[in-house]
């Protein structure tokens, strides 16, 4: 460690360092125990016209070996946080205050006041990576696609090590075969787009590790992964946290993940620390008003029916009431019958090409089923949920209904306006009108509003293009759908730009409302917001819904969500639809063992439901060949839909027994 | 990887042909064949025709034939390096262009490296120091530089040249040089030449490519693929070289397809000006006299580099970028 000492010498360090030590005497004696320190931190953003405070005043203790999850809402700094412990802010980002103490074990020069070394110093490049390393949100993004996993993640080593060539290499593959790879030394000449979403992950966290430091931040580690995928992951952060002794600062905005990895847990709010302890203290006994709101907001499993979400900041107070006052207007005329089918899908297949060959000849071209054989009824009034991981078909599934992809075979129905059509045979006069009764909302807020038009104009496009009323009524009827979504019709001349991602997502229900549908597609509406504006999204959904006698199919991948908003829920693995019961059949009997990993794999937040991390399952969960025999397609039998009982029907192979199946 | 070059050079081959048909019909277009212009020439001179010398001359050059024999004469030529004739200054094409291809060969080679030199620095600097003062002046600089067309920047060099220094810099060599066999020494001319044709020419493009080279490292610098490189540990200048900039060097690569045929028609208009004997003006000449051969030639050569240049681009494409080289089916 005498080359470190040297080079921050070199810096001009002295000073710093025998201030550390000021500050190490009053502290760090009696806590030997502590990795890395954060006292009173301000960091603020130069910005155009001034400077914006990301975090005012947060201190915080890392313990060695444990995890410290720091818990946020978009905007809760925490994200600043990890940037300022790695020292690696933009350069608009500056620490106004306070200090960063890192107790590196390995360091005799220990502890170091990082936050006060200068940018470019030697000392940095050696914390990071070498000793303290990241584990970022999008595996995808965060891995260059022009250099082979083993480059990227060797780059470590070569760094901070010095190792190259063969040794470097047989280290990398020992790490990749550490974090899961299958086959590590394939892997370590593969590119990231060739890996999975999972793989990916992994491979990122090899980076992180491979320099065996004291310290990983992992920023949303498991945010951009499907249920399954993260509940692997997450269990393989623990087995090589105890591996390797190293402390973990977990940065996440979900508490699931936090009950089942934390140690401690800090939740901050706005820059500043709302609350902080043991996560028994957290969970078990929260005192903040914050910490509380947003645990009643997350959607769980043991709601009573009608229960209703406590969104952080409800959009008046008066939410129902705002829309029954204007919902006349938008009331479904052609309520059915709540027993009958309003949306009746038989057999649906869509097949994708996918063109290999050159015009050259050579290469045939190969089909890829997105959407197999799926058959459901949605009833009058009724909302069905459809669960799935990516790349199950689930969004295909409603392109289909939407008629924005042909279908390559199969049947739809639908009774529009009281008398019944068949969806995939309509001509472009049916289509026309079909479109006014089936709506979409989608899951980007920022991306489905056309950023150059003003609210009133999105609101009212589709009134033009239906040449429903003038312009008068119009304008009224925008009114009363602002009013119906709860935003305030002074906004109309705004742009989207100017508003919160939940406000945006009401813009875009206030548009798919618009015409007066009677189906509503909701695909993943939620899935890009926080949990509070989740919370007060959700409940306006239920709320329309209910009040206006809508019927809809809900899309999503969040099991809690789709709990609390769904009467029967399908769910869907690699096309095909694998089981389709009440909501209460799925969570009280699941059947499908695809059914049963997805509910295994929801991390609850709740310390007295863990994950069982021992007993996961290290093959993918939609891998059919860990199903069982009655799951699975045989010789002479094929897969069917097989009802055990009250509608509850599983995909199962032809002859297969129900008591075998409900076992 | 090489069953993949194969086939994109295999590609090339269709284009090709029907370019030259194009080319060829452009230049049978014009009404009559040149016989018949050299005949009304020499009828309105008045002098008198031997009818056996242009039947003879008719059988000699081949106008005699039908069109599809004479294309396939025409294109047979071409491929063993015969560009055909030039009636205008009674030579082979071949040697009409001559040394003055390599002359432009030399230009561009030495605009390019020039361009290269001075644009990627700047433009990396800039990009990594978005909105600073130094970014705001290069811009304004780099702005400047696009803003001027080159023939007017091309005269106030050749002005202040004769002002100042009392030096003409118009030409390519010396005077007493020009009419000469290509030599060692007249290579040495051209060198020492040729810097202010390539400050003259490379100015536009250098401004553009800072341009281009600033927004695409931009573009690259948010992602996170470069907060990753940082929190590895790398230094700021090797985390910057191998990661983003290795990324927006995709344009450039795509670029070189539009630099090949530069090489024989770019910068006409300060060719003139400056009177430089590359195959820019030559080109413009045959155009202008009707020269259908010397023209076919010139348009056929062009072509050629086109499609050589996208085919270089491509290649290198798939060379350096894994993700065009394995989604196209290829095995690595």
């Amino acid at each position: 460690m005498d080359k470190w000492e040297r080079l921050r010498h070199g810096a001009g360090l002295s000073k710093k360092k025998s201030r550390s030590e000021q500050a190490l005497n009053g502290v760090a004696n009696n806590v030997s125990d502590i990795l890395l320190s954060v006292k009173d931190l301000h960091v603020s953003f130069s910005v155009q016209g001034g400077r914006v405070e990301a975090v005012k005043g947060v201190s915080l203790d890392i313990k060695k070996g444990k995890t410290l999850a720091l818990v946020g809402e978009s905007g809760s700094g925490k994200s600043v946080i990890a940037q300022t412990i790695m020292r690696i802010l933009p350069n608009n980002g500056n620490i106004d205050r306070g200090s960063v103490m890192f107790f590196d074990p390995e360091d005799a020069n220990a502890p170091v006041e990082t936050s006060a070394i200068p940018n470019g110093d030697p000392y940095l490049s050696h914390m990071r990576g070498g000793r303290i390393s990241m584990v970022f949100q999008e595996p995808m993004t965060a891995l260059s696609p022009l250099h082979t996993i083993g480059n990227q993640v060797e780059e470590a080593l070569r760094l901070h090590h010095g190792k190259v060539g063969a040794e470097a290499r047989s280290e990398t593959e020992e790490i990749l075969n550490l974090v899961g790879f299958p086959d590590p030394h394939r892997g370590y000449d593969m590119y990231s787009f060739e890996l999975s979403g999972g793989l990916r992950q992994r491979a990122v966290i090899a980076m992180a590790l491979i320099c065996n430091p004291a310290l990983v931040v992992a920023d949303e580690p498991t945010t951009a992964l499907d249920v399954t995928v993260q509940a692997q992951i997450l269990a393989l952060m623990k087995r090589l946290q105890e591996k390797f002794h190293m402390a973990i600062l977990l940065i996440t905005h979900d508490l699931g993940v936090v009950a089942n990895m934390a140690d401690e847990v800090v939740v901050a709010y706005h820059g500043k620390v709302m609350e902080a302890g043991s996560i028994d203290d957290i969970f078990r006994n929260p005192q903040h008003t914050y910490l509380k709101a947003l645990m009643s907001a997350v959607p769980h499993f043991d709601m009573k029916p009608g229960e209703r979400l406590v969104s952080l900041r409800d959009i008046d107070g008066e939410g129902t009431q705002a829309i029954r006052q204007v919902s006349a207007r938008f009331k479904n005329e052609y309520l059915g019958d709540r027993n009958e089918a309003h949306l009746s899908v038989r057999n649906l297949r869509k097949e994708f090409t996918i063109r290999k060959g050159s015009w050259f000849g050579g290469g045939a071209d190969s089909a890829v089923v997105a959407v197999n054989n799926v058959s459901f009824d949605i009833n009058h009034g009724e909302c069905l949920g459809l669960v799935g991981e990516s790349g199950s078909g689930k969004t295909t599934v409603a392109k289909l209904i939407m008629r924005a992809l042909e279908t390559t075979s199969g049947k739809a129905n639908m009774k529009m306006a009281g008398k019944p059509v068949n969806i995939l045979e309509m001509d472009d006069k049916e289509l026309f009108e079909y479109r006014r009764k089936v709506q979409m909302i989608f899951q980007d807020p920022f991306g489905s509003l056309n950023p150059r038009m003003t609210v009133q104009n999105i609101l009212r496009e589709p009134y033009v293009i239906h040449q429903v009323g003038n312009a008068e009524g119009q304008t009224e009827e925008i009114i009363d759908l602002m009013n119906l979504v709860g935003l305030d019709p002074r906004f109309l001349n705004r742009y989207p730009h100017s508003f919160s991602g939940g406000q945006r997502q009401r813009i875009g229900i206030a548009r798919a409302l618009a015409l007066h549908p009677e189906l509503l597609i909701c695909d993943e509406p939620v899935s890009a917001l926080d949990v509070s504006v989740q919370a007060q999204v959700l409940n306006l959904l239920n709320d329309l819904r209910s009040e206006l006698g809508l019927t809809s199919l809900f899309i999503t991948h969040n099991l809690a969500v789709v709990n609390y908003v769904a009467d029967r829920i399908a769910v869907m693995c690699r096309g095909r639809l694998v089981e389709l019961a009440s909501r209460e059949e799925i969570f009280n009997n699941p059947t499908h063992p695809y059914t049963k990993t997805l509910l295994s794999s929801v991390p609850y937040p709740d310390l007295d439901r863990l994950l069982d991390f021992e007993n996961l399952k290290r093959t993918n969960a939609d891998d059919a060949s860990s199903w069982g025999g009655a799951f699975t397609a045989s010789e002479d039998a094929v897969l069917a839909s097989i009802d055990i009982g009250d509608g509850h029907l599983v995909l199962a192979n032809q002859n297969s027994d129900i008591r075998e199946l409900t076992t | 990887m090489i069953s993949y070059i194969i086939k994109r050079t295999l590609y090339m081959f269709p284009t090709l042909i029907l370019t030259s048909i194009l080319v060829f019909a452009l230049i049978e277009l014009p009404p009559g064949d040149y016989l018949e212009t050299y005949v009304a020439e020499l009828l309105a001179a008045g002098e008198t025709i031997d009818p056996q010398k242009i039947e003879y001359l008719r059988q000699e050059y081949g106008f005699d034939q039908p069109t599809w024999q004479r294309y396939f004469t025409w294109v047979t030529g071409m491929v063993v390096g015969d560009f055909g004739y030039s009636f205008e200054y009674e030579l082979p094409v071949r040697e009409v262009i001559g040394d003055r291809l390599i002359f432009t060969m030399i230009l561009t080679f030495f605009t390019v490296i020039f361009t290269w030199l001075i644009a990627f620095p700047i433009g990396i600097y800039s990009a990594t120091h978005q909105y600073s003062w130094s970014d705001y002046s290069l811009t304004f600089l780099g702005l400047l530089g696009l803003a001027t067309p080159n023939f007017l920047l091309a005269l106030l060099m050749m002005y202040f040249a004769n002002q100042w220094f009392g030096i003409s810099i118009g030409g390519l060599v010396d005077p007493d040089l020009v009419d000469q066999p290509l030599s060692w020494e007249k290579l040495k001319s051209v060198l020492s030449h040729i810097w202010v044709p390539v400050i003259v020419i490379g100015t536009s493009g250098t401004a553009g490519m800072i341009r281009r080279v600033r927004a695409n490292l931009l573009d690259e610098l948010r992602r996170p693929y470069v907060t990753t490189a940082r929190a590895k540990g790398l230094s700021e200048f090797r985390g910057l070289m191998k990661y983003p900039f290795r990324m927006s060097l995709n344009f450039f690569i795509a670029d070189i397809g539009g630099i090949l045929p530069t090489i024989i028609s770019g910068a006409e208009i300060v060719a003139i000006v400056m009177s430089l004997q590359t195959t820019g003006p030559l080109l413009i000449a045959a155009l202008q006299s009707q020269d259908m051969y010397l023209a076919g030639s010139f348009l056929m050569l062009l072509a050629f580099l086109t499609v050589i240049g996208v085919l270089i681009s491509d290649i290198l494409l798939a060379v350096l970028d894994p993700r065009i080289r394995l989604s196209g089916g290829m095995s690595r």
